[in-house]
């Protein structure tokens, strides 16, 4: 029986489950590389910045129509924007639960709206400023530059996240976003 | 487990060439609508057949983007369900050797060799493995054999093949025992859905 079973509970143990879809990695790092682009290397007020602005945009409007028809660890049903669930989680994690989430936990999730809100409100001063109406406009230009401090913020707070969890729950959640799986450490709770 | 079935493999391939196409072609129809809203902006009429084309153009993009994201999640799921009953048959399988094993009296240094065996490792690797002598392997071999009924490797190992390909009554008889560990195996997928 021993050794059957250790063949079995051997496979068991560390469960991988595929939870990130191919197109959700590549919407998540080419985000990365556009806020990155356009944060650092391109030049501001050119051409190839509001390019990358709109592919940015669309990658998000993408992403948002994925939540709705995609499979079922990439949709909004997964991890609902609720701050009483990331409270609760917050408070479970601080005394010593270790259920993993599949999806993005309640925390992560707010993180993912507060991105995205954040990258379509740039994208969206950031067409205004294009426009006649609102070009020179004082407000229009503080607030996409305040927002995308912001969106900074949020990225490394983000990171910051990913490293802390990935720590507590010992699951890789970068190689999750490379691979698409997660490895489930033995007889952990999975939610 | 060097030799794999693995359609899900090829598949998943396939997943993340489509999510690839996807994501071109979305960034195509964001173009194809920037530039419409640009000419509008410009000319103020959508009479003109050039700006008719690339609205035509455009609505295609994002009927094709739709599209392919449905063709996708079909394939995704149909990746998922193959791996669940892959998990759920490899679970049958783990019973139905143990069922044999209890059922031959086996003892546990017999069991592990037999496993072995059935991994297609031959006497001197298995020494090796177990740290034993190679005539040890050859004797718990032997006594193996003999009590599965069977006249050597090629046989032991059929019976299982034999096992998959007819329902007999070991399959009957482990049935009930079975069907404990189906559940089992696809519990951790309905418990991700419930919540």
């Amino acid at each position: 029986m021993a050794a059957v079973a250790q063949q079995t509970s051997g496979r068991v143990s560390a469960r991988e489950v595929a939870v990130w879809d191919p197109l959700v990695r590549l919407i998540h790092w080419s985000l990365a590389l556009t806020i990155l682009l356009n944060g650092t290397f391109i030049e501001e007020e050119s051409k190839t910045h509001e390019w990358i602005g709109y592919i940015a945009l669309g990658l998000v409007g993408l992403r948002l129509v994925w939540a709705l028809i995609g499979p079922k660890h990439a949709r909004f049903s997964a991890f609902p924007p609720s701050p009483a669930r990331a409270v609760n989680h917050l408070r479970a994690m601080l005394s010593g639960d270790k259920t993993i989430h599949l999806s993005h936990n309640p925390l992560g999730a707010l993180m993912v709206y507060n991105i995205w809100a954040s990258v379509i409100a740039i994208g969206i001063t950031g067409y205004m400023m294009t426009t006649i109406t609102f070009f020179g406009v004082d407000w229009v230009e503080e607030a996409h530059e305040v927002i995308f401090g912001w969106l900074l913020f949020s990225v490394a707070l983000h990171v910051a996240g990913v490293a802390f969890d990935t720590w507590r729950s010992g699951v890789n959640l970068v190689r999750a976003m490379i691979n698409g799986r997660k490895t489930i450490p033995y007889g952990r709770e999975v939610e | 487990m060097k030799l794999r079935i693995w359609p899900a493999k090829t598949k998943e391939k396939r997943a993340t060439v489509l999510a690839g196409l996807i994501l071109l072609q979305a960034i195509c129809a964001l173009f194809f609508i920037g530039d419409v809203i640009e000419d509008f902006r410009e000319d103020g009429h959508l009479d003109n057949p050039h700006l008719l084309l690339e609205s035509v153009a455009a609505i295609a993009l994002v009927g094709g983007v739709i599209f392919l994201m449905i063709e996708l999640r079909g394939l995704l799921s149909r990746v998922s369900d193959m791996q669940i009953g892959l998990d759920i048959a490899q679970g049958h399988l783990a019973d139905i050797i143990e069922t044999f094993f209890d059922e031959w009296g086996l003892t546990s240094a017999e069991r592990d060799v037999a496993i072995m065996i059935l991994k297609g490792l031959d006497n001197d690797s298995i020494a090796q493995v177990r740290k034993t002598a190679a005539g040890t392997v050859r004797a718990q071999a032997t006594s193996i054999y003999s009590k599965s009924g069977t006249d050597g490797r090629a046989q032991f190992i059929s019976l299982l093949i034999e096992e998959l390909l007819a329902d007999n009554q070991h399959l009957g008889s482990a049935e009930a025992a079975l069907n404990a560990k189906t559940t089992n195996a696809a519990s951790p997928d309905a418990s991700g859905e419930t919540t």
